[in-house]
């Protein structure tokens, strides 16, 4: 005899333990919620982390040096670093700015295409820079030029001053004249002074404010008017750390009127950067995995359960005529239904908990595809955890149904 | 009648060790996971100077342009500094009990007995109020007296300074040199490092190792050396800025200031006297936005200022989803196993016991669950946050802020008790209801 799959006995069987099917389908739909979430997180973080440098992040290191006092001569010292600094055997190239690219430390600022203070404005970071400074951090120029040694404004007392000429990066160019072409352009800070942008560089990460961007503006000016300028160093592959510290010793004590305050690698500015990404995407990933076992785990329990308070039942089927493997079947559709019902309550808890992450966190809006996806996974999942129950459900011999009263 | 319960639950999660560990290891990894997270979120959102919040108050204005706002993703709040002309006029009110300014800047000590190298201090220059406004301890010593006008080169170490030229010795009365200038030591700190640093929250409220304050001297040492701060600076407008001069006079934000003002009275008097600066000053061509004078407590400071991250918010939500997930499984499974023990219920039934004895039995069996739960939890969320601790180096600021604190514990075992038990409630009490006629029929 052929056993139809009916639907209506499963049906009836799963409303005897209605509470245990209840539960399980509001786990699903938890677990899908955060999961697709998670994974959305988990995606961009790891984007992020990935996401090139633009520069020779592994052999440069930097160190910050500022005055103590306004007697103190900074541009003498600037010299006397630099000069020092490119002596040293190993090192390539040895530049001053006035931030560290990957780092915190910088400036910035907002720029537009238009004059004026209520011109929309691009918030970008720019860095004081003079001719070897895109040489030293292997950033290339794309368009234009870079700067000549005349370009750049020596050190003065003045704070402020006007750039004729200024080089920006690809991104940023982008974002001010999006499809044009911003070479030759004149952007203004708010101001009615135009600044010409002279040179477009391949993009890399400047310093970072909140979260890393590849827009940075570069002026030509030798930097300290702020007091402070940091020594950027790129050295022969392998020797940063060791240069690093042999520097950092010497600068500490060679010029007693001004300090060094801070010193590392940029490769350490990076990982400082990624670590909070990583963290992240570690502790998502593990619970997300929890979640999952979890409910995998519940939903072993709960056909287990079903399978061992029906084997009179499941005997009386297989003494009727059904094959074991209509008993399995029996069993993985019943399952799938509470898969299928709290898969749909998860889809709208998934949406609903990403628009709320758009609204809350600024988090890019939830793409459907890793909902699909997840739905298939703990679909698939969801199956295989019910499926040794049911195999065990279709090990019952018939003649169980004889036994009993 | 309880340790005939405690029995009857002991054999009955005897007889199904499998389900049972389930059980205990489901509410124990979501409980480490709430640990974990809740630690950290509880000591980033932490307010260390609690029992001052409502006395102490971060003096803002809104002295920016007329175009952009300061920060053009939350343009309703004015700056969170103030101007060298705006902050040295305020601090000059007699209104507030204490009152401070404040900047970080960038020092080098030397000349201690036996140095032979430099140190480098990040420094805090401030006013005298600084130590007694903010409970910082001293370990010898106290602060510099003396307006800011009027104080004297004198200098205030903390005690990893102290440690390191001084050997830990009271160095009080000492002399040192302070950028070129010669300074008499007046204090030494006790170790002070409140997480997170509430009241410099503008640069990094959670600063490395780096940016800590190592000494602290009198503000009117900024402008005596003509010294440019470190800590967070902005300027807006396009008027040049060509000496040390026009900087002090120009538009640029640099200084912190908060003031103690213990009454509702106090705190009028002394917006009124800020808005009447405002009015002043907006009379002489300044303050083109419209008033906005704020004086905003430690717990709104920290607040508005964003000190807990996004992810750490995040983290604890996701930490509670997996633990509703954890409970539901509970749940579930207790239902099962106790239907399961439905023809030995309708047989205490039938000899007698009535709804409220298996009720209670059954709940006994439940706050086992959650107290083995709970405690083995606390043991994975000790090895949690050791791992979380262990995967950073020492100067992160997740593994600072990742220790096992007594309320964090307290806490996570109280939403352990509290989460499984009202879980099991609904278990407990739907095998009460089990009538006794048909199980006892059935066998």
């Amino acid at each position: 005899m052929m056993m139809k799959l009916n639907i209506r006995p499963i049906l009836s069987a799963l409303s005897r333990n209605r509470t245990g099917a209840v539960l399980i389908a509001l786990e699903i739909a938890i677990a899908l919620a955060v999961m697709v979430n998670a994974a959305w997180i988990v995606a961009q973080r790891i984007q992020q982390i990935e996401a090139p440098s633009g520069l020779d992040v592994g052999d440069t290191f930097a160190i910050g040096v500022a005055r103590l006092s306004s007697h103190t001569d900074l541009g003498a010292a600037q010299s006397e670093d630099l000069a020092y600094l490119r002596s040293l055997p190993g090192v390539v190239a040895a530049t001053a700015t006035s931030s560290v690219p990957v780092s915190p430390y910088g400036q910035g600022t907002s720029l537009s295409p238009d004059p004026g203070p209520q011109a929309p404005m691009t918030p970008t970071r720019y860095m004081e820079a003079d001719e070897a400074t895109l040489g030293t951090l292997g950033v290339r120029v794309v368009a234009g030029r870079n700067f000549s040694a005349t370009d750049v404004h020596p050190l003065s007392k003045r704070f402020f001053q006007s750039y004729p000429e200024v080089i920006i990066t690809q991104s940023l160019a982008g974002k001010l004249f999006p499809g044009g072409n911003a070479l030759g352009k004149p952007i203004y800070s708010g101001d009615d002074t135009p600044m010409t942008v002279i040179g477009i560089t391949s993009n890399f990460i400047p310093s970072v404010r909140d979260s890393p961007a590849y827009d940075a503006l570069l002026l030509p000016q030798t930097p300290g008017d702020f007091g402070l300028y940091y020594c950027l160093v790129r050295t022969r592959p392998g020797m940063t750390a060791r240069l690093l510290q042999t520097a950092e010793r010497h600068l500490a004590i060679s010029n007693l009127d001004r300090v060094v305050f801070v010193g590392h690698t940029l490769t350490y500015y990076r990982q400082t950067l990624d670590a909070g990404n990583r963290d992240m995407a570690i502790f998502l990933t593990t619970v997300t995995a929890l979640i999952l076992a979890v409910t995998c785990l519940g939903i072993f329990g709960l056909t287990s359960f079903n399978v061992s308070t029906r084997t009179k039942q499941i005997g009386t089927l297989r003494a009727v005529g059904a094959r074991q493997r209509d008993v399995v079947a029996h069993f993985l559709v019943e399952n799938a239904i509470v898969l299928i019902s709290g898969g749909l309550v998860g889809c709208v808890l998934a949406l609903g908990v990403g628009h709320w992450l758009t609204d809350q966190y600024q988090l890019p809006r939830l793409d459907p595809h890793f909902l699909a996806i997840g739905l298939i996974a703990l679909a698939v999942i969801g199956q295989l955890a019910a499926w040794q129950p049911a195999r065990r459900a279709a090990a019952v011999p018939p003649s169980v149904a004889t036994r009993t009263v | 009648m309880f340790r005939y319960y405690l029995r009857l639950a002991l054999n009955s999660l005897r007889r199904t060790p499998g389900l049972t560990a389930l059980m205990v290891c489901a509410i124990a990894l979501g409980i480490a996971a709430c640990i974990v997270t809740l630690t950290v979120y509880h000591a980033m959102s932490g307010n260390p100077i609690w029992w001052k919040n409502n006395v102490l108050y971060a003096v803002t204005m809104d002295s920016w342009d007329p175009g952009p706002p300061y920060d053009p993703e939350r343009p309703t709040l004015p700056p969170p500094q103030l101007t060298y002309k705006d902050a040295t006029y305020l601090v000059q009110s007699d209104i507030p009990r204490r009152k401070i300014i404040m900047t970080q800047l960038l020092g080098m000590l030397n000349g201690a007995p036996g140095q032979s190298v430099p140190l480098r201090v990040m420094t805090r220059a401030t006013t005298q109020d600084f130590f007694a406004m903010f409970d910082v301890p001293f370990e010898y010593g106290g602060g510099w007296r003396g307006s800011d006008l009027d104080a004297l080169p004198e200098i205030v170490l903390t005690k990893q300074v102290n440690d390191e030229l001084f050997g830990g010795a009271d160095s009080v009365g000492r002399s040192i040199l302070w950028n070129g200038n010669r300074f008499r030591v007046v204090g030494v700190l006790r170790n002070w490092q409140p997480l997170p640093r509430f009241y410099d929250v503008v640069d990094n409220p959670f600063a490395p190792p780096e940016a800590m304050d190592q000494v602290y001297v009198p503000f009117r040492w900024v402008t005596a050396l003509q010294a440019l701060p470190v800590s967070n600076m902005t300027c807006h407008g396009s008027g040049s800025v060509d000496n040390y001069q026009e900087f002090l006079a120009s538009e640029c934000i640099w200084i912190e200031m908060w003031a103690e003002l213990p009454s509702a009275a106090s705190r009028e008097r002394f917006h009124a006297f800020m808005d009447a600066y405002w009015a002043a000053q907006r009379k002489a061509g300044r303050f083109p936005r419209p008033l906005d004078n704020r004086l905003t407590n430690v717990g709104q400071w920290l607040k508005v200022n964003g000190v807990v991250t996004s992810d750490s918010r995040i983290l604890l939500r996701v930490a509670f989803a997996f633990l509703a997930v954890c409970l539901i499984n509970t749940v579930g499974i207790l239902l099962t196993k106790f239907i399961r023990g439905a023809p030995i219920i309708g047989l205490r039934r039938a000899l007698g016991a009535s709804r409220r004895h298996i009720f209670m039995q059954h709940l006994v069996e439940v706050a086992m669950v959650s107290i083995a739960g709970g405690l083995l939890g606390l043991a994975l969320g000790a090895v949690g946050l050791a791992g979380v601790r262990a995967i950073h180096g020492q100067d992160n600021t997740y593994a600072m802020l990742a220790h096992f604190d007594p309320l964090g514990v307290a806490w996570a075992l109280a939403l352990a008790a509290a989460s499984t038990l009202a879980a099991g409630l609904y278990p407990a009490w739907s095998v009460g209801r089990v009538p006794p006629a048909g199980y006892l029929k059935s066998r």
